[in-house]
């Protein structure tokens, strides 16, 4: 097996100039098996790259790959064997979602019956179920959503792209989608790159993350090395926040104030300590404490960060 | 020790699809036939039945008249080849009504991008959309044409049947389905609008019909006969009858002072090719 057949996909010096925007910027990554996560502000190449790893979008110079096709050659391959969930609305109001389903399975090539067997076994993962056989006009956001993940699961891809499935979402949607993704990542065995503009909420599901800005490379590396580096927990307290900082200080943690927020970084080594420390230094001076949580990983704490 | 179940309730999880994956050319094809079933309103809801079941009923009075009269007074009446003239208004409501159906809803919904992610091309998504609405189209005319062939048949008329000109006629409706479902879809996917779409088509065929027939008016009235036949060509339906004519010999319904017949089946290639060309580029343009 070559190299490049062992990665979903990878990009080399990828670059693409809009008449007005560069949308791409000598952008070299690769993402292997699992779920790979694709975080950046809106407007940060995201659509754009998936439109070339589809094979639909030349760039104006560097080569990509999907499952070891060359998308500037072999698109109707790459097409064949990954599945596509674009950010925007695309259904069909008038149409069932079964129907709707079918039809696309066939686009894919599946004889007409193979489609109406996917379709309905597609539906039931994402958990659509009486309501498949009304129109689609009178969907929620969340199962239209749905919809959207089974026409591109239907034909059982080996890769599936996932543009911003948890967009309008409410949190309990936005929870079920997540899971969902995981699933199609490990039971199914169906390798997918999810984009989103909350590297918080890729970091539950994802393997791997790639973040990009400005359409250029910040950083890609495995989750672990994510959240290694944003151990740290915010502290609120109702008054005396630099009291408490003061004395965590002097106990050998690191703080930082930030509003009304206390920012203590977790200790590599014991992280059992940090949450002692913060726990007794409330405790001894008496303060109300309003929050503590872990803080989650968010894009613009990566932007700070020296690119790895 | 327990006892047996009965029965059991598995839950199989996902099941990966390895049966037979179809090419490119058959996945057009099944847009093809989904097209086609929804032109007419099949696997659509009532509403959406009703405007083509309507023309196509209206299609079929002629016809059904026209056996009528060849039973009972044992006459002739309708010639084949100038049947798509006389119902043109129909057809041409027919072609207004159905061909934003075809495009505008993936255009207006964004349904384009789906096909486009999966192994069928730009060219393969609009030809299947034409073929669809020529298939249908032709149907539209074939369908009467044949009812009427067979009725003259049943009756037996004195003298010989008119196979001929019903052989003509169907060749002309192969033409007609053609310019028609050209013109159609790229009038209909000028806008993602299905109700523009549909006062865009009857607006050109209002406005060819109208300007054609100005024209024809003007010349002759002024003298100029021989150039009358010119100004029809301006409207798609006695552009295809004149076509039509020359290449199966069939009589025109505008018999005085026709263009030549080269010139009529040059400018309706001209036609086609030309509304073709401009759906497929606009369409590459909007893909990528």
């Amino acid at each position: 097996m070559t190299a490049s057949a062992t990665h979903c996909f990878a990009t080399e010096g990828l670059t693409k100039r809009f008449p007005r925007v560069t949308a791409l910027d000598n952008l070299t990554v690769a993402a292997g098996t699992g779920v790979t996560g694709l975080v950046g502000a809106n407007g940060a190449g995201k659509s754009t790259l998936i439109k070339i790893l589809l094979g639909l979008l030349s760039p104006t110079s560097g080569r990509a790959t999907v499952l070891g096709l060359d998308t500037a050659t072999q698109g109707l391959e790459i097409r064949r064997a990954v599945g596509y969930m674009p950010e925007h609305d695309c259904l069909p109001p008038d149409m069932s979602a079964t129907e709707f389903v079918v039809h696309m399975a066939q686009m894919s090539g599946l004889p007409r019956t193979a489609a109406r067997e996917r379709a309905a076994d597609t539906l039931r993962h994402v958990g659509l179920d009486e309501e498949r056989y009304r129109p689609m006009g009178g969907y929620s956001t969340g199962m239209r959503q749905r919809v959207k993940l089974a026409q591109a699961l239907v034909h059982d891809p080996k890769l599936v792209f996932l543009d911003e499935p948890t967009n309008g979402l409410d949190p309990q949607g936005r929870d079920d989608m997540l899971a969902l993704i995981r699933r199609i990542g490990t039971e199914f065995g169906i390798s997918v790159l999810v984009t989103s503009h909350l590297l918080g909420e890729l970091e539950r599901v994802c393997d791997h993350v790639i973040v990009i800005d400005g359409g250029r490379l910040l950083r890609s590396s495995a989750i672990r090395e994510f959240t290694r580096a944003e151990q740290t927990i915010a502290v609120e307290v109702e008054d005396g926040q630099q009291r408490l900082a003061e004395r965590l200080s002097a106990g050998g943690e690191t703080v930082s104030v930030q509003g009304r927020l206390l920012t203590v970084q977790v200790a590599a080594d014991d992280p059992e300590r940090t949450y002692d420390a913060v726990r007794d230094a409330v405790c001894d001076l008496g303060l109300s404490l309003l929050r503590l949580e872990q803080r989650r990983g968010r894009i613009e704490d990566v932007f700070k960060e020296p690119v790895a | 020790m327990t006892t047996e179940p009965t029965a059991v309730i598995h839950d199989i999880g996902y099941r990966h699809y390895d049966g037979v994956r179809l090419g490119r050319g058959r996945a057009a094809l099944a847009l093809g036939v989904q097209s086609l079933r929804g032109v007419f309103g099949l696997g659509r809801t009532i509403r959406a039945k009703i405007m083509p079941l309507l023309l196509v009923a209206i299609m079929l009075m002629p016809t059904v008249v026209s056996v009528g009269v060849m039973a009972l007074a044992n006459q002739f009446v309708m010639p084949y080849p100038n049947y798509a003239v006389f119902m043109q208004a129909v057809i041409a409501i027919f072609l207004a009504a159905q061909s934003p159906y075809l495009v505008a809803p993936d255009l207006r919904f964004r349904v384009l991008p789906l096909y486009l992610s999966r192994p069928l091309t730009v060219t393969d998504y609009v030809l299947a959309k034409l073929a669809a609405l020529a298939v249908a189209l032709f149907g539209l005319l074939a369908v009467p044409l044949t009812i009427e062939y067979v009725g003259e048949l049943l009756v037996d008329l004195p003298g010989p049947p008119h196979t001929a000109e019903y052989l003509g006629a169907l060749g002309g409706s192969v033409l007609y389905a053609v310019l028609l479902a050209s013109l159609g879809i790229a009038l209909a996917s000028l806008t993602p609008r299905r109700g523009l779409g549909v006062a865009v088509v009857i607006a050109f065929y209002m406005f060819t019909a109208a300007v054609s027939g100005i024209f024809a008016g003007v010349l002759i009235s002024s003298g100029r006969d021989d150039l009358s036949g010119w100004a029809l060509l301006l409207n798609p339906f006695f552009l295809v009858d004149y076509a039509q004519s020359a290449l199966f010999g069939t009589t025109p319904v505008n018999t005085e002072s026709a263009p030549p017949g080269v010139a009529s089946c040059l400018i309706l290639l001209a036609v086609v090719a030309l509304a073709v060309t401009g759906v497929l580029l606009r369409y590459r343009k909007a893909a990528s």
